[in-house]
């Protein structure tokens, strides 16, 4: 019997059975918290109601909205097209087949943006990238798209451009007319002179 | 780490020039270990020669105990390695169909090239049979399309089914293999009066 073959045996033995005992933590792939803090600083994960509005009017493929709200919350009201992923549940492997998806830009939103803002927190330390908060939330979604204030006179042209934008998307959102700025035209009263009628009898 | 291409340490481009080199890689072992003789291949099912048997459960639990030991240095990450969906009722079929092919013909597709590489006829007849068979199986698909996607239980392990951990598979599966090792080198003992034992 050949000395050789028992000794591998015995190595393959000894190798088998440490996998018994191979306890393995699981480690959450996360970045450096360097790079977490620099994006933390940058206010360009934000991204504002109106781009939000756009996009969703546009039919942009590329946005996935995510309600961060609780289930009842979301039943209630949520975007079209949102997904709710509550907060509480972001880590469960379901939610993550949302995130880091090349060339979709998944959106957080909650009522404000401190539960959105947290989620981004949590996706970008696990490494996920296109990510962005809905700035202000659902709060600024309803003064900005549903119920948009007219600007004062004095503000700048832009400001007016935005206000037209915002009547639109509302009437998008909310199915409301317009409402006619142009004055009503008085309708053309046409007085005719009364033909003077030849005299007649006489003497 | 790994998997290199998931987890973008390497391009998907590499893919066929890894295929190629592992394809090379895996020729030769064939080749290297005889299994370009149809002898050898078919000597497993009338039981004067296991070096099928061998070399197959060598590599099998190579790679199922360094697959562990890899996961655990974080050199792989096993949850991202693809597994292909189990569709039971068609491998079933399949698996006695092969085997019968096995016996028969004396190679399985991967042999058969290593022995037309090697100029063997009988490789090359077997290859044009393959060809043939997989041409009937392609023109005649739709007949049973239905039964070829049918029982699909997903990208299951045997720990996804069982709840059982992989590391004791992998022990048993050791143990039973290392047990055919010796009962298989007894029995070509007795069977075979002119047997060459290989050193190393």
């Amino acid at each position: 019997m050949n000395r050789n073959y028992l000794f591998l045996t015995l190595i393959m033995l000894v190798l088998a059975a440490g996998t018994l005992f191979l306890k393995k933590t699981p480690e959450y792939k996360q970045i450096k918290p360097e790079t977490l803090l620099w994006d933390i600083i940058q206010p360009t994960r934000y991204v504002s109601t109106d781009q939000v509005a756009k996009m969703i009017i546009d039919k942009d493929p590329s946005l996935e909205l995510v309600d961060v709200r609780d289930v009842n919350s979301f039943e209630k009201f949520a975007l079209a097209n949102a997904v709710n992923v509550p907060l509480d549940s972001l880590l469960s492997p379901v939610s993550q087949d949302y995130f880091g998806l090349p060339g979709i830009k998944v959106v957080f939103y909650s009522n404000d943006d401190i539960a959105a803002d947290q989620a981004w927190v949590i996706t970008r330390r696990m490494g996920y990238g296109g990510t962005y908060v809905m700035k202000g939330g659902l709060n600024q979604w309803i003064e900005t798209i549903i119920q948009p204030k007219e600007p004062r006179e004095d503000e700048p042209y832009t400001a007016f451009e935005q206000y037209q934008f915002r009547k639109g998307v509302q009437m998008y959102f909310t199915g409301t007319k317009v409402e006619n700025t142009i004055a009503k035209k008085k309708k053309v009263v046409v007085r005719r002179k009364k033909k003077q009628v030849a005299a007649s009898g006489g003497c | 780490m790994g998997p290199l291409i998931p987890n973008g340490i390497i391009t998907g481009d590499w893919n066929f020039v890894i295929a190629i080199l592992v394809g090379i890689a895996f020729g030769f072992i064939l080749e290297a270990s005889g299994f370009s003789s149809s002898r050898n291949i078919a000597g497993v099912f009338y039981g004067y020669n296991f070096v099928v048997l061998r070399v197959f459960f060598t590599a099998v639990i190579v790679a199922m105990v360094g697959l562990l030991y890899f996961d655990y240095f974080g050199w792989i990450n096993l949850s991202q390695i693809f597994i292909l969906p189990t569709f039971w009722p068609a491998m079933l079929l399949g698996g006695v169909i092969m085997g019968f092919g096995f016996l028969m013909g004396g190679f399985c597709p991967g042999t058969s090239f290593t022995a037309i590489s090697i100029g063997k006829i009988d490789g090359l007849v077997f290859t044009v049979g393959l060809y043939l068979g997989i041409f009937i199986f392609s023109e005649s698909f739709p007949l049973f399309k239905g039964f070829y996607n049918s029982g699909n239980l997903g990208h299951v392990t045997l720990t996804d089914v069982t709840g059982i951990n992989a590391a004791w598979f992998a022990f048993a599966f050791v143990i039973i293999a290392l047990a055919a090792f010796w009962v298989t080198m007894l029995i070509e003992k007795k069977v075979r009066k002119k047997i060459t034992e290989y050193k190393f």
